[in-house]
């Protein structure tokens, strides 16, 4: 794995690359002489796309006439999909679609212009829920750690004070009930 | 399960494995298709394997479609032949083309059904599944098990022939199939893997997995509710009732 992408900070991504415009450009023309309807929404699209990643989740907000934002929490991302086409693949882009347990088969956020993309959806896969494994972690094995088991022993050492001072006091305490 | 990356058994060295070998250079250099497995990071250090479908796959793909190119090939030649009797001034050149045209044909099968069989990779860790699929659009689906809601293992008569089977992971939300026409997506909420010969082991790993969680997989976070030390052993209890038994004495 090169350096680059230890030092992968999604925070710091605001912005899609600039060869999504081209690739767009590219989609666009494809359609042939629709291209000016096509190219356009696509254009405000790259033009007004940003990006914010924080701790806990990811937002992504585009449109111009409408707008659109999308908030997503990591903790909620049920599957990722990393899709890369020829054209993609040829100018180094790539989509990271995020999907949730919402109701639609559309992705709910569909990642596009990131150039890292690899390391944006491990990124992603390692903020998302049972990645690491945490559950399995906290699960008490009850025989396991029995002999160091410190519940016990603090149990046991409460028991012997209490035995030594019923044993030591008991003339004293009943002498003076009324205190 | 253990299967290491390498390419599908073609005679190695033949003229046949260099074509191929010539195929997978073109793709891997003028159309960028990845030629080294996919990995998942390991975040706890979890054993990684990186895995192709059951060789039997490749066979379960290629001979039926064999078998399908053989039943238009006769009707081809039953044509041809018949033309031929007809008309020789016509047949033979038309069978002369068709030839050519039933070699490439069969040729262009087997190519495509052992590129589709080289292109499909599946990892898997303790924790999640990550399939990558395609050539021209290479589509990579990572899930972890945590949000699997139900597994299906599907087998259909062929299948079991091969002694293979398929395995559909899917997780929480509808809408699978649906996004399929869209371009670009994958089926929603779901990951496929197809042709694998211990379908039950992947099955009995994630059943494990779904019967341990805690939680619904919808996103709620099982380590953040307060655990109980739940532990507690019959030990426990007796040293609680001896301590009962002395704070007893001692208030008496």
């Amino acid at each position: 794995m090169p350096p680059t992408e230890l030092s992968f900070d999604p925070q710091r991504i605001e912005r899609p690359d600039r060869s999504l415009l081209w690739y767009y450009v590219l989609v666009a023309a494809a359609t042939g002489p629709l291209f000016p309807i096509t190219f356009l929404p696509l254009f405000f699209k790259y033009e007004t796309l940003r990006y914010r990643f924080d701790d806990g989740g990811v937002s992504m907000s585009w449109g111009i006439l409408f707008r659109r934002e999308v908030y997503l929490t990591y903790r909620r991302i049920q599957d990722i999909h990393l899709t890369r086409n020829l054209l993609q693949r040829w100018m180094g882009l790539a989509t990271v679609a995020v999907q949730t347990a919402s109701g639609s088969a559309t992705p709910e956020m569909s990642i596009e212009g990131v150039l890292q993309a690899d390391a944006l959806r491990d990124h992603l896969y390692r903020e998302m829920r049972g990645a690491k494994g945490e559950d399995a972690e906290t699960m008490p094995t009850p025989d396991a750690n029995l002999p160091e088991d410190e519940a016990l022993a603090l149990l046991r050492e409460i028991r012997d004070a209490l035995n030594g001072y019923a044993a030591a006091k008991p003339a004293a305490a009943r002498n003076s009930p009324e205190q | 399960m253990d299967t290491l990356p390498q390419l599908t058994d073609a005679p190695r060295g033949s003229r046949v494995a260099w074509i191929y070998g010539g195929v997978w250079g073109v793709l891997a250099r003028g159309f960028l298709v990845p030629e080294e497995p996919p990995v998942l990071p390991s975040l706890r250090g979890e054993p990684i394997r990186s895995f192709r479908p059951a060789p039997n796959f490749l066979r379960y793909l290629l001979y039926p479609s064999l078998i399908g190119v053989a039943i238009a090939c006769l009707v081809l030649l039953a044509v041809s032949v018949g033309v031929c009797v007809a008309a020789p001034a016509l047949g033979l050149p038309l069978l002369a083309v068709s030839l050519p045209v039933i070699v490439f044909w069969v040729a262009i099968v087997v190519l495509a059904v052992h590129l589709r069989y080289d292109t499909t990779w599946y990892v898997l860790s303790d924790r999640s599944l990550r399939i990558r699929r395609g050539i021209w659009i290479i589509r990579e689906t990572t899930i972890t098990f945590e949000n699997v809601q139900n597994v299906t293992v599907r087998q259909g008569p062929l299948q079991r022939v091969f002694g293979i089977a398929d395995v559909l992971v899917e997780t929480a939300g509808g809408g699978g199939g649906v996004g399929q026409h869209q371009a670009g997506a994958s089926p929603a909420h779901q990951g496929l893997v197809e042709g694998i010969a211990d379908a039950p082991a992947i099955r009995d790993l994630l059943t494990a997995k779904m019967r341990t969680s805690k939680s619904a997989g919808l996103g709620d976070d099982a380590a953040s509710t307060p655990r109980t030390p739940t532990a507690w052993t019959a030990e426990h209890i007796a040293a609680l009732r001896e301590i009962l038994d002395a704070a007893r004495l001692l208030s008496a």
